[in-house]
């Protein structure tokens, strides 16, 4: 009996210790004389995008150190107020909420699946308050569904496919089958291939739509195979395509036909055991540019900060990116008032020390979506971390992008 | 029509699967009656164990040793975390207990070896089809299937036969009176819950073939290994391996007519099993009705 007494006290001890460690930082935060500036980011920490989540989380974080060890900005240090949406639409405009309601953030980042970045503009629109958009490609973003207060970093659905399609038809054929996931970017995504694929004189084979977070792709796979296409363009990303590539690469599907497309991430190619590490796809961003400047001392400034043997990814330079945009942003426009940064950012152009690749990168005015580089090429099976992708070419946003007039957005400033 | 055979075909050797990963979770489940939402995080701990033993032990020395190591992170677990809560009647305890301990053990195993995944492979003799017309019957998949018999069968002759197995099959029915006889039902909880953890990390290292080894891996396998329990019957092994190859067929003869709907199949058959036959298909009448 005695046992379970001394259990209970520790038990309620360990109560005590917890609710002061929660209560402590708060009052803390309010107690400094200078306030930060709260920058909301709420990215997926658990999920089927995790590593994304993760990646672009630290590339945020290393912006902020930059503008914090100059000082910060309007003479404030910047605070990253991270939130877990583990890639769920719902929980996605809670956190938002809360990050607004309750932290009183000045601005948001953030999200990897383009459904929770989605469902962020609108709460971050409702709110009047300033969504760098991160990673989510779904072309209504910047399209259909733009807003004067959302911005976004990545690149769109067309972009990816744009920079992809014409390769993969010279190379392999045009019967082409696809593997989609089931929600806003899948969709997109495949409507975008199928509209190149028109132009280009293709047939279209079908489509299998397969609902994101799938562990067993076989059924999948053997449907896509009894349509005897020339290429399989794979849409899937993060785990999904990590699965699905697992498991083609078993079924032997790689010597049947081509598998490519879409949009593929160092974090995919660096969990694919080497006889799924194969096929064409993008991505938006690459560590191995030696003719750029200022990309190498980039790398080395991150692997200092992050001493785990990894590089940086697409992931990373976009969370680099939005930070750097939403703090040029509030510097240039002198004041955190939602209207003045977004009026500001229209038409900004990324310094090279920030932009991190060759071709001019800005935020179109009409759409705001930032005019960022494809990097299409072919993995490497049998390369060594983190030489797994050849990059065939650095293609121009401007060059791949639907022009603002055919994207379907009129912002909408308030009167 | 070949495609439908394709399908039901591929559909029994994904249920295998799912029936292996449902083992662990009915043993613990019938004995010790706690709801392990933990299973996933045992299935993670045995897949990054057996992918970081396998360059000094090989694959098969892993497949071996990893899952062990989890059955003995499991007995830890049970010992200094669980039985505290046997004498609680409520399975609300355990169920918070485990969910708790499932999160701790994903964020542990992302703090230990990273968000990103690793790139876990098969042997190449294993890693392609078997024939070029039945190309999605893999060598690995055969390998699945085979252990998962020798399992299923070793464990059925274990509670059978063995004097530890006809306590624990004694014990699922009445624990108390095993109690009585003299019968140390600690020992015999521990050693049952160590046992689902190895069999929870059986299925994760053999998992970690197929899918990207990734700490949320044990989230999204986690479902399907509750479906296929609860399908099947809780408290039965037999109904577990059922409701594992038939939630595994179902979704395959789905993909055929209506592929988006392959995932929600299983969790309407769920539904049907629930109102019609709440004990599950095979399932003794206690836990739910």
């Amino acid at each position: 009996m005695g046992k379970r007494v001394t259990r209970r006290e520790v038990l309620k001890a360990g109560l005590g210790a917890g609710a002061l460690a929660l209560g402590t930082p708060a009052i803390l935060t309010y107690g400094q004389g200078e306030q930060t500036i709260k920058i909301g980011d709420i990215d997926p920490l658990t999920g089927n995008y995790a590593a994304e989540g993760e990646s672009q989380i630290r590339g945020a974080k290393m912006a902020m150190a930059e503008w914090n060890a100059k000082g910060g900005v309007l003479g404030r240090k910047l605070e990253l107020v991270v939130e877990d949406n583990a890639s769920n639409a719902g929980i996605s405009a809670q956190k938002a909420h809360k990050l607004i309601d309750q932290d009183k953030v000045a601005m948001l980042i953030g999200s990897v699946s383009s459904a929770s970045a989605l469902s962020i503009t609108q709460v971050a629109h409702q709110a009047g308050m300033i969504f760098m958009v991160t990673g989510g490609h779904t072309d209504p973003i910047t399209g259909s569904q733009c807003h004067w207060s959302t911005f976004r970093i990545c690149t769109t659905t067309y972009m990816l496919a744009a920079g992809l399609a014409g390769t993969l038809h010279k190379k392999f054929g045009g019967k082409w089958y696809f593997l989609t996931p089931d929600y806003a970017f899948g969709h997109t995504l495949q409507e975008s291939y199928q509209s190149l694929l028109k132009k280009l004189g293709g047939t279209d084979l079908g489509a299998s739509l397969s609902p994101l977070g799938t562990n067993d792709f076989s059924s999948y796979l053997i449907k896509a195979a009894s349509t005897n296409p020339d290429v399989l363009i794979n849409l899937t990303d993060g785990q999904d395509r990590i699965n699905s590539l697992k498991q083609a690469a078993q079924f032997g599907l790689f010597k049947k036909f081509a598998i490519g497309g879409g949009l593929s991430e160092l974090e995919v190619l660096q969990a694919l055991p080497p006889e799924a590490r194969t096929g064409w796809a993008t991505l938006e961003w690459w560590w191995d540019q030696p003719h750029t400047p200022h990309v190498k001392e980039w790398v080395a400034a991150y692997q200092k900060a992050h001493p785990d043997g990894s590089y940086p990814s697409a992931r990373t330079w976009f969370g680099y990116a939005a930070m750097h945009s939403v703090a040029l942003g509030i510097t240039r426009a002198k004041s955190l008032d939602a209207v003045k940064v977004a009026r500001v950012l229209e038409g900004m152009e990324l310094p090279p020390e920030v932009k991190l690749q060759p071709n001019r990168v800005y935020f179109r005015a009409a759409d705001h979506q930032l005019m960022s580089s494809e990097f299409p090429g072919e993995a490497i099976p049998d390369g060594k971390y983190p030489n797994i992708f050849k990059v065939s070419q650095i293609i121009a946003g401007d060059d791949v992008a639907l022009p603002a007039t055919a994207t379907g957005c009129t912002l909408d400033y308030p009167a | 029509m070949q495609l439908l055979f394709f399908n039901v075909f591929n559909g029994l050797l994904q249920g295998v699967f799912y029936a292996l990963m449902a083992l662990g979770l009915a043993l613990i489940l019938s004995l010790s009656s706690v709801i392990n939402m933990a299973h996933g995080g045992f299935l993670i701990v045995g897949a990054y164990l057996a992918f970081t033993l396998t360059p000094y032990l090989g694959f098969w020395g892993a497949l071996v040793v990893g899952p062990l190591l989890a059955g003995v992170f499991g007995l830890i677990v049970e010992q200094t975390l669980v039985r505290w809560l046997y004498k609680r009647p409520d399975p609300l305890y355990s169920l918070l207990l485990t969910f708790g301990l499932a999160l701790i053990i994903q964020d542990l195993t992302r703090t230990i070896w990273g968000a990103q995944g690793l790139p876990a492979a098969v042997p190449e003799a294993l890693n392609q089809p078997l024939s070029t017309t039945l190309f999605f019957i893999t060598g690995y998949r055969m390998v699945i299937l085979a252990i998962t018999a020798v399992v299923t069968i070793g464990l059925y002759l274990t509670l059978r036969y063995t004097l530890v197995g006809i306590r624990i099959r004694a014990g699922t029915r009445d624990l108390e009176t095993v109690a009585s006889l003299g019968v140390n039902i600690y020992k015999l909880r521990a050693l049952n819950f160590a046992a689902g953890c190895f069999f929870a990390g059986l299925a994760g290292a053999l998992a970690s073939g197929i899918l990207g080894l990734t700490p949320p891996m044990g989230d999204s396998l986690l479902m399907p290994t509750f479906v296929a329990v609860i399908v099947g019957g809780v408290g039965s092994l037999a109904g577990a391996v059922l409701g594992g190859l038939l939630i595994g067929v179902a979704a395959g003869i789905t993909t055929t007519y209506y592929p988006a709907a392959s995932e929600a199949v299983i969790y309407l058959i769920m539904l049907v099993v629930l109102v019609i036959r709440p004990r599950g298909l095979m399932g003794k009448e206690s836990i739910f009705e």
